[in-house]
C-alpha cells in the first residue's frame, strides 16, 4: 500500500517555528504524534469524515478536530443555519434572538438544565462552574481528579508547569478516578470548606486506558455532595452529546448541579455552554463573566442546528454502533496478525492500545503506519467517531490497518 | 532547601562525573594522570560527599564516602564547595598533605581541561573532538543533575513525585553519547550507556541539536516537531523529565 509524504506540511512548519511559539501549539502540537514524520501538520480542506493535508493526501479522520466535529466537516444543515444567521448578524451590539432559542433548546434537552450560559471554549465553562460553586457556597476548595482534563487555566494545570505557581493550586484537592473513599476523606478533613467537585463523566486521560465509572460510584458522589452542600460539576466537554443528548450523567444515572459543554455542540463553530439547576441560577447571575465574542450569533445558530440534527438522527446511538463496528473489526485484524488491541472507554470515543508492548512504542508505530496510509490515528488520545463515517470508510480503514500490521510485524517479529 | 545545596550536589555528582570520560577520551587529560593511583574524597559539612579515584590510567567518580581515600578535601559549607568550583575558593585538606603538589598541579590542570570543554563560548574554533566531548559532558551533566534537583528543588521534587516508574534512554546520534535514567517511586538514578527495553526514548539528531536542546536554547515542542529530537514510548516520563531539565540550568554556572 502506498504511504504518504509530507514535504509541504513540514516545510510550512519550519517557517511557522520561526514566527509562532512551538510552531503549532497546544493540543494540536505535533509533539505527541509519534513518529512526527508519519503525520501531516496542516490541512487544506475537510468534508464529512475526511480531510486533505497541504500535500494533497486524503485521510479518514478519527480525531474530528479533537472532538468538535461530531456530524462531519461542512455538514450542510449546520452550514446553512450558520450562513443564514451570518447574513443577518453575528458579533453585534446586542445578542440575537437565536441566543434565547438555543438556551431554550438546551433547557428542553438536558435533563438537569434550568438555564444555559454561553461562552467560547470548554475552559470558559469549567472555570465559570468553579466560580459559581464558590459564589454559591462561600467556600474556597475544589476537588478535581488526577488525569482529568478541564482546560488550560492555571487551576487546571499541574503547578510544576511553566507559568504556573504553587499558589494557583492552593485550593485544589486532587482525588483519584473511581476512588470514592479519597473524596470522602477530603470532605471529612476539610469540613465546610469544599465548594465543588469537578470531574468528567468517565475517565478519559491521555496515554492511559480509559475507565468507566464503577457500579454505584456516581450515586455515592452525588449523595455526598448533597449531604455536604458541595456543588457537583460535570465536565461534559469531550463526552457531551456523544453518549446521551440529555447529558452524559443520564447515561451513567446521576444528577449533577452544573454541566459544562463544548466541542460537539457547535460542530466546529466556537461555542461552549454551562447549564445548571435552578438552585445554581442566582449564584451564576452574581458572577461577572463574559468575553468579546461569547454572545455572537453565528456559532449559536450552528449550535442549535447541530443539537437538532443530533437529536433527530439519534447520533449517540449511531456513534456507538459505528465505534463498535470499527474497534471490533480492528481487534479482529490485530488478532489475525498475532497482536492484542485493547479498546477502552465509550465506543463513540474509544481509546485503543496494543498491549503487546507496555512502553507504547509498538502502538505508536502502528498508529503512525496507519496514518501515513490514510487513516488518521493518534496513539496518545481517545479517538472520536464522526456521524459522517461511512461503512466504506470503515472498510478502507480495515484495509489500512491490515497493511500497517503487516509492516509492524515485519519490523518486530518477536512482538506478535 | 537552599540553591547552594542543590548546586553542590550537581557540582559533585554531575560536573565531577565528567572526569571519567575526560580521562577516557582526551589524550591530554590522560597524560596528566598517567598511571597514578589515588583516591580523593570531597567532604562538605551538611552537604554531599563524593570521591574521585585514579587507577591504571582510568578515573572513576562515585557518590558517598570513599572507603580508603589518600586525600580528603573538606569544605565548611555547600557555598564553600561551589566557590571552589567557580575558582573563587580553596578546599581545606584534611588528609594527604604529601599529595598536595598533585592537587595543585595535575588535578588543577585536569579540572581546567574539563572547564575548557564545558565552555564553548570561550573557544574560537570548535573541532570535532571538542564538539564530541562537550556533547558528552552536557548530556552527563543533564542526566546526573536530575537526581539532585529531584531531591531538593521544590518544583522538580513535585514533578518527580508524579513521575511514572520506568526507564528513559537519552541518545545522541549517530554514535552517542548515551545516558539513561531509572525512575522508581519518584527517585531518579542516572547511568551511562544503553539499557535494554527502555520505557521511553529521547533521541537527539546530532551533537548540535543535543547542545541546544539540553542547554535550553530550543523549545522541546518545536525540536520534536522538526524531527531534531525524536521521542517515543511512555511520553508522561518524557514530559516530567523535560520539565525537570528546564530546572537544571538554574543551578549550573
Amino acid at each position: 500500500m502506498k504511504t504518504y509524504s509530507y514535504n509541504k506540511s513540514h516545510e510550512l512548519f519550519k517557517k511557522a517555528a520561526k514566527i509562532i511559539p512551538c510552531g503549532i501549539y497546544g493540543h494540536f502540537s505535533p509533539a505527541p504524534l509519534i513518529p512526527v514524520s508519519d503525520y501531516p501538520f496542516y490541512i487544506s480542506k475537510a468534508k464529512d469524515a475526511h480531510f486533505w493535508d497541504v500535500d494533497g493526501n486524503e485521510f479518514i479522520d478519527y480525531m474530528c478536530a479533537y472532538g468538535p466535529v461530531i456530524l462531519g466537516y461542512n455538514n450542510p444543515v449546520v452550514e446553512s443555519a450558520a450562513e443564514m444567521q451570518r447574513q443577518q448578524a453575528n458579533c453585534a451590539t446586542a445578542p440575537g434572538e437565536i441566543m434565547v432559542e438555543l438556551a431554550d433548546e438546551l433547557v428542553k434537552t438536558v435533563t438537569i438544565a434550568d438555564w444555559a450560559f454561553f461562552a467560547k471554549n470548554g475552559n470558559d465553562a469549567t472555570t465559570f462552574s468553579l466560580m459559581i460553586a464558590r459564589a454559591k457556597t462561600g467556600r474556597k476548595k475544589i476537588i478535581r481528579l488526577k488525569g482529568g482534563y478541564h482546560g488550560v487555566a492555571p487551576w487546571t494545570q499541574s503547578p510544576d508547569h511553566p507559568g504556573i505557581i504553587f499558589e494557583d493550586a492552593e485550593n485544589m484537592l486532587i482525588g483519584e478516578w473511581n476512588n470514592y473513599e479519597v473524596l470522602e476523606d477530603f470532605v471529612t478533613k476539610n469540613p465546610g470548606e469544599i465548594a465543588g467537585i469537578i470531574a468528567t463523566p468517565y475517565h478519559h486521560p491521555t496515554f492511559e486506558d480509559n475507565v468507566l465509572p464503577a457500579e454505584g460510584y456516581w450515586k455515592k458522589v452525588e449523595q455526598l455532595c448533597k449531604q455536604e452542600g458541595i456543588v457537583l460539576i460535570i465536565d461534559d466537554v469531550r463526552t457531551g452529546f456523544r453518549l446521551d443528548v440529555r447529558g452524559s450523567n443520564e447515561y451513567f444515572g446521576f444528577k449533577p448541579d452544573l454541566i459544562a459543554f463544548c466541542k460537539a455542540i457547535g460542530n466546529g463553530y466556537p461555542i461552549s455552554a454551562l447549564v445548571g439547576t435552578k438552585e445554581m441560577k442566582e449564584a451564576a447571575s452574581k458572577v461577572f463573566y463574559t468575553g468579546s465574542y461569547w454572545l455572537s450569533a453565528v456559532p449559536m445558530a450552528a449550535s442549535l442546528a447541530t443539537i437538532l440534527e443530533i437529536k433527530e438522527n439519534n447520533v449517540p446511538e449511531m456513534l456507538a454502533e459505528k465505534g463498535k463496528k470499527l474497534t471490533g473489526g480492528l481487534q479482529k485484524i490485530a488478532k489475525r496478525h498475532g497482536f492484542n488491541l485493547k479498546v477502552t472507554g465509550h465506543p463513540a470515543m474509544p481509546y485503543l492500545r496494543l498491549t503487546d508492548d507496555p512502553s507504547l512504542m509498538l502502538h505508536q508505530e502502528w498508529c503512525g503506519e496507519c496514518t501515513k496510509r490514510g487513516a488518521y490515528f493518534t496513539s496518545h488520545h481517545n479517538w472520536f467517531i464522526s456521524a459522517a463515517l461511512t461503512d466504506t470508510d470503515i472498510q478502507k480503514t480495515f484495509e489500512i490497518a491490515d497493511d500497517a500490521f503487516k509492516t509492524i510485524k515485519k519490523n518486530h517479529p518477536h512482538k506478535s | 532547601m537552599s540553591a547552594q545545596k542543590i548546586k553542590a550536589g550537581i557540582n559533585l555528582h554531575a560536573i565531577l562525573k565528567n572526569l571519567e570520560d575526560l580521562v577516557a577520551f582526551d589524550d591530554d587529560a590522560r597524560k596528566l594522570i598517567g598511571n597514578r593511583k589515588m583516591c580523593i574524597r570531597f567532604s562538605v559539612k551538611n552537604g554531599p560527599e563524593a570521591w574521585v579515584k585514579f587507577e591504571k590510567g582510568k578515573c572513576t567518580v562515585g557518590r558517598g564516602k570513599a572507603p580508603k581515600p589518600n586525600v580528603i578535601l573538606w569544605f565548611s559549607s555547600c557555598e564553600h564547595l561551589n566557590k571552589m568550583f567557580d575558582g573563587k575558593a580553596n578546599p581545606i585538606p584534611l588528609k594527604g598533605f604529601t599529595k598536595l603538589s598533585f592537587l595543585q598541579k595535575e588535578f588543577t590542570q585536569l579540572t581546567k581541561r574539563l572547564e575548557y570543554f564545558l565552555r564553548p563560548e570561550n573557544v574560537e574554533k570548535l573541532d570535532e573532538h571538542y564538539i564530541k566531548m562537550n556533547t558528552n559532558f552536557t548530556l552527563t551533566i543533564a542526566a546526573y543533575a536530575l537526581p539532585e534537583i529531584a531531591l531538593f528543588d521544590e518544583r522538580a521534587k513535585f514533578t518527580a513525585s508524579h513521575l511514572p516508574d520506568g526507564t528513559l534512554q537519552m541518545e545522541v546520534l549517530p554514535e552517542g553519547p548515551d545516558v539513561y535514567l531509572e525512575i522508581k517511586a519518584g527517585k531518579i538514578t542516572a547511568g551511562k550507556g544503553k539499557i535494554a527495553h527502555p520505557d521511553a526514548m529521547m533521541i537527539m539528531k546530532d551533537a548540535h541539536v543535543a547542545n541546544d536542546f539540553l542547554n535550553g536554547k530550543t523549545d522541546s515542542f518545536t525540536a520534536i516537531a522538526l524531527g531534531d529530537v525524536m521521542i517515543k514510548g511512555q511520553i508522561p516520563i518524557l514530559d516530567g523529565i523535560n520539565l525537570m531539565l528546564d530546572r537544571v540550568i538554574n543551578y549550573v554556572s
